[in-house]
């Protein structure tokens, strides 16, 4: 947002330019998602249809926050990469699926 | 030209956008990116279908070590926001910096290779082999590829700091940079799925 040439009002001389603190947040978040997903394996007293659930639900919340401010994701101007991202992974689910069905059924 | 009027010789903020070659080249990369995620997919799809046909060879649960995984995992999230500093320095215009992130960055990607190698060394010498079963061959095409991700990475990002160093940070090489960043990243989502999916998964049963 900040990182954007604003066309309107005053020449901006000094273009703002991003601190580093958003991304030390990002990599905390990161780091205690992960923790929580190693620890609820190294755990193990939880039932396994749980812990899977645990384990995928920190997995996307991190690859989301990962996606979002360290590669950009969320800033203006990524309609197209979204697309990209999101096509990409309708066919991986649908690929998911096949194998799953094809193998198992 | 940027839209904004710069000063001779001065780099315009964010010069990886600043010309439309260098806005093409961002798009071109996420739409790769896009593929790169149905390749990925579709060896992961792979793995979850034949993760349990283990016929004679180990199991997962036997063989994935939890620490030496944590150790990885970590090496290659540091070295994710490693080159996010180095992006950083490049919109700041400090090459010395940039430089350095740069460097940090691939020395951990050749730490967490590594890592990697010696942990294939370890499964084949506990009767793992590519040829083994269904699992290895899925598990070992996978993370290897993943691999060779990173060593791709490491190499390119390399070659890039040579290059910086001969012809300086224009609006040219900067793209370059920017993009082997966000392909940085791309590397290390991938493991958060290849750590959640394979190994942790994996050690549950």
């Amino acid at each position: 947002m900040s990182s954007n040439h604003s066309a309107s009002g005053e020449e901006t001389k000094r273009h703002k330019v991003e601190g580093p603190r958003k991304h030390i947040v990002a990599f905390v978040m990161s780091l205690a998602l992960t923790i929580i997903a190693f620890a609820a394996v190294a755990a193990g007293e939880i039932n396994t249809t749980f812990t899977y659930i645990i384990l995928v639900g920190m997995a996307i919340i991190q690859v989301f926050i990962q996606m979002a401010f360290w590669m950009h994701m969320k800033d203006r101007g990524h309609l197209f990469p979204k697309i990209a991202i999101f096509t990409g992974v309708l066919v991986v689910f649908s690929a998911v699926i096949t194998a799953l069905y094809w193998v198992w059924w | 030209m940027s839209a904004h009027q710069h000063a001779e010789g001065q780099l315009p903020h964010e010069p990886e956008k600043a010309t439309l070659e260098g806005r093409n080249k961002v798009l071109g990369f996420w739409i790769f990116l896009g593929a790169e995620t149905v390749l990925f997919g579709t060896l992961f799809s792979a793995f979850i279908a034949l993760r349990h046909q283990v016929l004679d060879g180990p199991t997962a649960q036997h063989l994935f070590e939890l620490p030496m995984v944590f150790a990885s995992t970590m090496i290659l999230l540091t070295s994710s926001l490693m080159s996010v500093f180095a992006v950083q320095a490049m919109h700041n215009n400090k090459v010395k910096a940039m430089i350095g992130w740069l460097l940090i960055t691939i020395l951990l990607g050749l730490a967490f290779l590594g890592l990697e190698i010696t942990e294939f060394n370890t499964y084949v010498k506990e009767g793992h082999t590519l040829k083994t079963s269904a699992f290895s061959s899925s598990f070992y095409t996978l993370v290897g590829f993943h691999g060779a991700h990173v060593a791709f990475g490491v190499l390119w990002i390399g070659l890039l700091i040579a290059q910086i160093l001969k012809k300086g940070l224009t609006v040219v090489t900067a793209p370059k940079i920017y993009l082997s960043a966000i392909y940085w990243h791309f590397i290390d989502v991938v493991w958060v799925f290849i750590f959640t999916v394979v190994y942790l998964m994996g050690k549950v049963g």
